[in-house]
């Protein structure tokens, strides 16, 4: 009787039984036009910065295991900090190298977590 | 009365060994720079340290996540009187009155009585939960199947109700944090259900993914998506005039936390964000019982007393229906219930009795790590605040690299890593159009129970649907459901008829 797929299926039934609810709230707003709408803060948001953002985390999933923990979290960091403004390189590459080696010592070698190493061997 | 004395007692001895007051103190420190750093809340936190915890027995794990998840309470109520930013829901009313003694330069009484109070609230929850647990374990031993399904449902709709804006949004998220809690292998017959012939699959989405995924990715991307100039703010912070409070700020402050302890402890037991509700209902207590309401909202300091010790005793409150019925409450607790299983130990009613060393050790360590809290808040404030100065362009890259590796740890999977990133890039949306994470949360997590729960319900009856409404307990939580949904329809109706009609 209670088959696998029943409490999926009842699930989905009360989905979109709860979508259609919320479809007719809408329609039903826009006709009592409701005064209340409540702007979204789109004061010059950053999509571009945030879609390269996402961009740059995918690929170093992408990479994780080809290149290693080390590498790909020092080159995610230079992305990420590039991405978000970080403009002399200096920093940057200061930042990525302090944090990449300090993660690499704090959860390889101290916390004794298995990460990949990637061809550099590390 | 006196057993429980006595293994709370011997609680202590387990808990005060120096291994696991390192762990405490491991945790309470953590937790406090995770509480701090707005975005990272106690969830995300405690999440990211439970691969720490694979090489730890279960008690001294617990404990140091306990710690985590105290420390972030502490941490958050910092930042919500430094900066105005709640580090996590439940420090939002702090900000209020906590803010405006800011800035009245009165940063060092706000925060000492933060840790003062919930220092008391917290010793007072723990005897209230030394008393109450082991009967109410003994109660819960009566909850079959339907109790179960029908109790969950109602923690569901309460959740899910006092979460955000809209109980339908909150409800539509928990069902399709239930959706997700099918995928993988079907608990009661062992098919696998949308796996689409992928192995990793097979295993589930794992939980710890998508709350990293939702809460912490997510907040990132949100401030990722914020206009430049923002990413240069860190933490600016007011100068401290006096340092501690007063003793006119003590008394003002002794009835506030004496009643914030109990009106939380009571609401914590209930299902539900729990720590949030008792911030928000200690606050109008208050302001109704004090002398100079107007006070309220420019820097009264019972506003910031009263529900920074509803919190905390809350919290400890909330570890009661984890621990005794193996049910999370709230969306940390639920964390806490993975972190659990994952080490073999299924709450439960059984739990006090099958391991009394991990229930009375946790309980025992809740009190020191309050101890160590008041130690740690009162003179490192200024030091954990430092923290917030590191530009956002800086501290969210380092923050996403965290969530990375520590997701890796808890599978060894990439897998794990793209279902977070595809669950930030969700959580990024949930944000922006106004959806409640915790109830998909708490989904994810009780969705497997709640099945199992009904299928051998309905097992036990031979496909009788009456049987949810036959047995009493469950009726009784059924009913409260319906009444808790029912109840904005028939306010409203209320008030149609009240101003005379449609």
């Amino acid at each position: 009787m209670a088959g696998t797929g029943m409490f999926p299926l009842c699930l989905g039934i009360l989905l979109m039984i709860l979508s259609v609810i919320f479809i007719l709230r809408i329609l039903f707003q826009v006709k009592e036009e409701q005064v209340s709408k409540e702007a979204p803060n789109t004061s010059s948001e950053s999509p571009i910065q945030l879609i390269l953002f996402l961009a740059a985390m995918a690929l170093a999933t992408f990479f994780f295991n080809r290149l290693g923990y080390p590498l790909t979290s020092f080159l995610l960091m230079v992305a990420l900090l590039r991405i978000l403004g970080i403009r002399r390189w200096g920093q940057n590459i200061l930042i990525s190298v302090v944090t990449a080696v300090g993660s690499y010592f704090l959860f390889v070698k101290w916390l004794d977590i298995p990460m990949p190493k990637g061809w550099i061997g590390l | 009365m006196f057993e429980s004395l006595q293994h709370l007692i011997s609680g202590f001895v387990i808990a005060g060994t120096v291994q696991n007051l390192l762990y405490c103190l491991i945790g309470c420190i953590v937790g406090t720079i995770i509480g701090v750093l707005p975005g990272i809340g106690p969830i995300a936190g405690i999440a990211l340290l439970i691969p720490a915890t694979f090489g730890l027995n279960p008690t001294s794990a617990i404990i140091m996540l306990a710690g985590i998840y105290y420390g972030a309470m502490y941490g958050g109520s910092t930042t919500s009187i430094l900066l105005n930013v709640p580090g996590e829901t439940a420090s939002v009313i702090t900000c209020i009155d906590g803010y405006r003694m800011a800035q009245k330069g009165r940063a060092g009484p706000a925060l000492a009585i933060v840790a003062i109070g919930s220092f008391i609230a917290g010793t007072l929850a723990i005897f209230g939960m030394v008393f109450l647990a082991p009967p109410l374990a003994e109660a819960a031993l009566a909850f079959g199947p339907p109790e179960y399904f029908s109790l969950m449902v109602f923690g569901f709709i309460v959740l899910s109700n006092v979460t955000g804006k809209s109980l339908l949004k909150s409800l539509m998220m928990a069902i399709v944090g239930l959706i997700i809690g099918t995928i993988g292998i079907d608990p009661v017959t062992g098919d696998a259900r949308f796996t689409f012939g992928s192995t990793p699959l097979l295993s589930g989405i794992e939980f710890v993914a998508v709350a990293i995924g939702v809460f912490g990715i997510g907040e990132v991307l949100v401030n990722v998506n914020q206009p430049s100039e923002l990413l240069d703010q860190g933490v600016i912070m007011p100068r401290l005039r006096e340092l501690y409070p007063s003793l006119q700020d003590l008394k003002q402050s002794l009835g506030a936390i004496l009643r914030g302890t109990v009106s939380g402890f009571g609401i914590g037991l209930v299902p539900g964000p729990a720590p949030v509700i008792a911030t928000y209902a200690s606050y109008m207590i208050e302001r109704k019982v004090s002398k100079h309401p107007e006070e309220f909202g420019k820097g009264a300091i019972e506003g910031v007393a009263g529900p920074e010790s509803a919190n905390n005793s809350a919290c400890q409150a909330a570890f009661i229906p984890l621990f005794v019925l193996g049910i999370p409450f709230a969306p940390p607790t639920a964390i806490l219930l993975g972190a659990l299983l994952i080490h073999g130990v299924n709450p439960g009613p059984l739990m006090i009795s099958q391991h009394p060393g991990l229930f009375w050790g946790v309980i025992a360590s809740m009190y020191i790590g309050n101890f160590m809290l008041l130690i740690l808040n009162l003179p490192l404030v200024p030091l954990f605040a430092n923290i917030l100065r590191i530009p956002k362009r800086i501290l969210l890259p380092l923050i996403i690299l965290f969530c990375i590796t520590g997701m890796y740890t808890v599978n060894n999977s990439v897998f794990d890593i793209w279902m977070m990133l595809l669950f930030g890039a969700m959580g990024f949306l949930m944000r922006k159009w106004a959806y409640e994470g915790a109830p998909l949360l708490l989904a994810l997590v009780l969705g497997p129970k709640l099945e199992v729960a009904f299928r051998q319900a309905l097992m036990i009856s031979h496909g009788d649907f009456g049987v949810f409404v036959n047995r009493p307990v469950s009726m009784v939580f059924l009913l409260a459901t319906s009444i808790f949904l029912l109840f904005p329809f028939i306010r409203m109706l209320f008030k149609k008829t009240m101003k005379g009609g449609f």
